[in-house]
């Protein structure tokens, strides 16, 4: 049998032990979040104030202006311009697009914000279908 | 039929209500004959709601494009199986498919515990109506799948989605949900015992089973879905931390640590408060992965569309959820105290302890990135998502510590472990372990977390080893038979536990499959004919582009010549097919070149007919088979621990000299001698005759490669059948007449065995079932041996004890040198 006291010492041991695993493992997230996360913007609301926005990791997510897409001959390099509510961010490329990547659709894409436009990293493009496994209503 | 299908459901919606107010009444006034019509209730939902599935199933087919649902996932052209699949390829319909699973377990498990929990029964019962209530009420309210047409209705259907019709999609969903569904039971029992306030063990020995088996089948979900995102998505990797695939995994980490948890309360009378919590959340679970998925909180690749009104519905539900089970325990704290203290941090209480609470945790983080943007939108106003990099850096490190507690927990004594049992227990493991991590460093692995998975993978398979030949060997001088049949009546002496270890090697297996990722190599690139590019070991060179056509689909593929080491190994053929009325979602068809060691993935990601140039994502996946064959191996093992301990009634005691050696050498002989006899093809996806006499004959001839049963070439998806409809079409299109054909096909194959129905003489009947009298034959002669061994065992028993006893005896006074080792092995089975 533990004693009222041994009782109190063992609540406060496993007290301390649980707070200081718990700060250490917020403190870890916290800095695993702040580098893995990612903003998911509309065009428009990054073009507001492109420079804020530079450097930034960001998912931006527009529909692909018709005629845009250039793709430079036997190379995976493309060029396209997105927007959306009006703005347009003109984006740059390489590697293999989904087959959803077409003009007007509606794209989600992953990458930095830079003074020549938007750098795509690779496999960055998301090309929404909106019925993906639900036929459109 | 569509009036019907509805009645149905309002119907089992009545009945539910009936059997909650009859069950409880009963339960409260005591009066038997109300309880058991509240069961009779639940077991009539359940027939109900069979009913109406066959509705469903009966629409579809007949292509009732009168209804919605039917018209929105079907199409004439669509083939027959993938009508039947069709029912839960939407919202509606795996609504349908989720509530008759419900109501048809729920029945399962109230007809065989009603004897045995007699108190608990009424309760059970009133907690499965009240889940199947809510789900048959969105049904009704909201998603109505026998909901028709109010104007005319159209003459086809929209057809189902072409990433759908494959054989993958068609078991995924049905596995995944059966280990939902199945989680309800346990919740089930567990609110029943909190509201009865009989809170001994028994609740929980009626649910091991049925948790275990649908964690087997959330399991099986789970690889499934890995396997078709591998095979048929096409971006080259298993598993994306989508939130779908997380909602699936959520449940699985609670109820993998419910399934560890539930051995100490039944051990040492601890963690009840905490038993009956992980039952709670995992069921909680299931139905908040339900929510993610089918509301649209969570944006993902395939969730189902946004639906507000369906959203609050389920939050609605889940807060009653959790109100009413956590008020439950809060009430009966007081009888869930626990009986024992944790006495030592070095015990295997422990050990389980620190596996629930990083499984616990893992549940967590898993739960919090996923809602992370919903979250932070709301918090912040910014949409902040976390990707994948995220989940690995915070996964790699639990999956880490998980595997090390597979293999130290096993090697840990209960309550306390003495220093000489832990030199004892941990020295060949540990060795084993320091060996591949001498061997990983020499190597130069570089990525540290793959390099530490390989040398705890080996210290877990040194405790696996360890426990398995220490107990045989003990159990062998014992029983004095052979090594293996030791080894067997060892599994057979306690299935759970080395049905458990054997789970922990197809884990293992698994881990080595995972570590292997980190050695993925990948490439892009666009080849004109002729050019090359080379891929790690692998030399690929782009020949040509191919263009075909089938009568449902385009056929795009690229050839490709593929060298490895300078060797010539072959061509592959990634290819797109392009479904017709669906050009916009042509399908990935990937070309894999499987092996032990990596695979060869290559899918044709685009292409230019005019020039014949293409665009290949080349990937070479290591280690990626050994997941496939690490679940296999985990099935194997489930199956050995949901063994009742009869079934091996016969190796238990006494088996026949060697017996379990020879069967042991058969079984493994026999999956290489199906394999030996069965060669897939690449997978077609069913064909589609081009005429009226085709199609006929699609149906009256049989596949003829010997392992697919004799199905009819127009349904068999094997290679072989392949080839036979290409015979037929060749004949309907040389202008032949079926009698010539079918005289065609006798004369080629030698007999009358490719026709499904054979011509109608007397004799033919006869021959043909030959071989089905020589199944059943061997079957028969199985189930008597089988019985004459258990029957020899059962006089053995009594000889047999007593003269394990005679041999303590006699070991007592002469010293025995294996009489301690014995001890040991049964005292860590006792206690």
């Amino acid at each position: 049998m533990l004693t009222p006291r041994g009782m109190r010492n063992k609540t406060a041991k496993i007290g301390l032990t649980s707070v200081v695993l718990a700060g250490a493992l917020a403190a870890l997230f916290y800095a695993t979040l702040s580098e893995g996360t990612e903003y998911y913007k509309h065009v428009d609301e990054v073009m507001a104030d492109p420079a804020s926005w530079y450097g930034k990791r960001l998912q931006l997510h527009g529909f692909v202006v018709a005629d845009s897409i250039l793709r430079r001959r036997d190379s995976l390099d493309y060029q396209f311009r997105i927007e959306s509510n009006g703005s347009v961010v003109s984006a740059r490329y390489t590697g293999v697009v989904p087959d959803t990547f077409k003009d007007g659709a509606e794209v989600v894409v992953k990458g930095r914000l830079g003074p020549g436009g938007f750098e795509v990293e690779r496999d960055g493009i998301m090309a929404k279908c909106p019925s993906k496994y639900e036929a459109s209503r | 039929m569509a009036a019907l299908g509805t009645f149905t459901l309002l119907a089992a919606f009545v009945t539910c209500s009936y059997a909650i107010a009859a069950s409880v009444a009963g339960a409260r006034r005591g009066s038997r004959r109300l309880v058991e019509s509240g069961v009779g209730a639940l077991y009539l939902v359940a027939g109900l709601l069979t009913a109406a599935s066959a509705v469903i199933l009966h629409a579809f087919v007949s292509s009732d494009y009168s209804i919605k649902y039917v018209q929105r996932y079907s199409d004439a052209a669509l083939p027959l199986f993938y009508k039947l699949t069709s029912y839960w390829g939407g919202l509606d319909g795996s609504l349908l498919f989720w509530a008759f699973l419900l109501s048809v377990f729920g029945s399962f498990a109230v007809l065989f515990n009603r004897e045995r929990q007699r108190d608990l029964i009424p309760y059970v019962v009133a907690t499965i109506a009240a889940v199947e209530m809510f789900f048959l009420f969105l049904m009704i309210i909201h998603n109505d799948p026998f909901q028709t047409f109010l104007v005319e209705r159209p003459a086809d259907g929209r057809g189902l989605n072409p990433l759908l019709q494959n054989f993958y999609m068609a078991i995924h969903p049905p596995a995944l949900y059966i280990g939902f569904v199945g989680m309800t039971i346990p919740f089930a029992f567990g609110l029943a015992a909190l509201m009865t306030g009989r809170l001994d063990d028994s609740w929980l020995r009626a649910v091991r089973r049925w948790t275990m088996v649908s964690w087997f089948f959330l399991s099986f979900g789970l690889v499934l879905g890995m396997l078709w995102a591998y095979e048929e998505l096409g971006w080259g990797g298993y598993w994306g931390w989508d939130p779908v695939e997380n909602a699936g995994l959520l449940p699985w980490f609670t109820a993998t640590a419910f399934l560890h948890s539930v051995i100490v309360q039944e051990r040492r009378a601890m963690l009840r408060v905490w038993n009956v919590t992980l039952v709670i959340v995992t069921f909680f679970l299931t139905i908040f992965g339900t929510f993610m998925t089918r509301s649209g909180v969570v944006q993902s690749v395939h969730a189902f569309g946004e639906d507000r009104a369906l959203a609050w519905m389920f939050t609605v539900f889940m807060v009653v959820i959790l109100v009413v089970s956590f008020g439950l325990v809060i009430h009966r704290l007081p009888l869930l105290r626990s009986r024992n203290e944790l006495d030592s941090l070095v015990s295997r209480e422990a050990a389980f302890l620190a596996n629930n609470w990083i499984l616990l945790f893992a549940a967590f983080l898993v739960l919090f990135a996923t809602m992370f943007p919903t979250l932070s939108e709301a918090v912040t106003g910014d949409r902040l998502t976390v990707g994948p990099p995220f989940f690995n850096k915070w996964m790699a490190p639990i999956g880490l510590a998980l595997l090390f507690l597979t293999g130290a927990g096993p090697l840990l004594a209960w309550r306390k472990s003495t220093p000489a049992n832990l030199r004892q227990q941990f020295l060949w493991p540990l060795t084993f372990a320091l060996a591949v991590s001498v061997a990983v460093v020499a190597l130069g692995v570089r990525v540290w977390s793959s390099g530490l998975c390989f040398a705890l993978s080996a210290f877990v398979a040194g405790t696996l080893w360890q426990e398995f030949w220490r107990g045989a060997h003990v159990r062998r001088a014992t029983t004095k038979t052979d090594l293996l049949t030791a080894l067997v009546g060892l599994v057979a002496r306690s299935p759970r536990r080395y049905g458990g270890y054997l789970v922990h090697l197809g884990i293992v297996l698994m881990f080595l499959g995972f570590a292997g990722e980190a050695f993925k190599l990948s490439e892009q690139v666009l080849l004109k004919p002729g050019q090359r590019v080379s891929v790690g070991r692998y030399m690929v060179r782009h020949d040509a582009v191919r263009i075909d056509q089938d009568g449902q689909k385009q056929i795009v593929a690229g050839r490709v010549t593929v060298e490895r080491d300078g060797r010539n190994i072959g061509e592959m053929r990634p290819a797109r097919w392009f479904y017709k009325g669906r050009e916009e979602e042509p399908t990935t068809e990937v070309a894999i070149r499987r092996g032990f060691a990596e695979d060869l993935y290559i899918v044709l990601a685009g292409y230019d007919a005019q020039p014949q140039s293409a665009t290949y994502e080349i990937t070479v996946n290591p280690l990626v088979n050994w997941i496939w064959a690490g679940f296999g191996i985990l099935a194997i093992g489930t199956a050995i621990a949901l063994m009742p301990e009869s079934a091996f009634a016969f190796a238990v005691v006494r088996a026949p000299a060697h017996a379990a050696a020879a069967t042991m050498i058969l079984l493994l002989l026999l999956p290489a001698a199906v394999r030996a006899q069965h060669e897939e093809g690449p997978s077609f996806a069913a064909v589609t005759p081009r005429t009226e006499l085709e199609k006929e004959l699609y149906r009256e001839i049989v596949c003829l490669c010997g392992t697919c049963g004799k199905k009819l070439i127009g349904e068999c998806q094997c290679g072989y059948a392949a080839k036979m409809r290409d015979q037929v079409s060749r004949l309907v299109a040389e202008g032949r007449t079926r009698e010539e054909i079918y005289r065609y096909f006798v004369v080629e194959y030698g007999s009358e065995e490719p026709l499904a129905a054979p011509l109608d003489r007397g004799f033919n009947r006869l021959a043909w079932s030959v071989p089905y009298l020589g199944g059943a034959g061997g079957l028969v002669l199985m189930i008597g041996v089988a019985r004459r061994w258990s029957r020899r065992s059962a006089n053995a028993a009594p000889e047999s004890t007593s003269s394990t006893e005679a041999d303590v005896r006699n070991g007592d006074a002469a010293l025995e040198p294996t009489l301690e080792a014995r001890v040991d092995d049964a005292l860590r089975d006792i206690d």
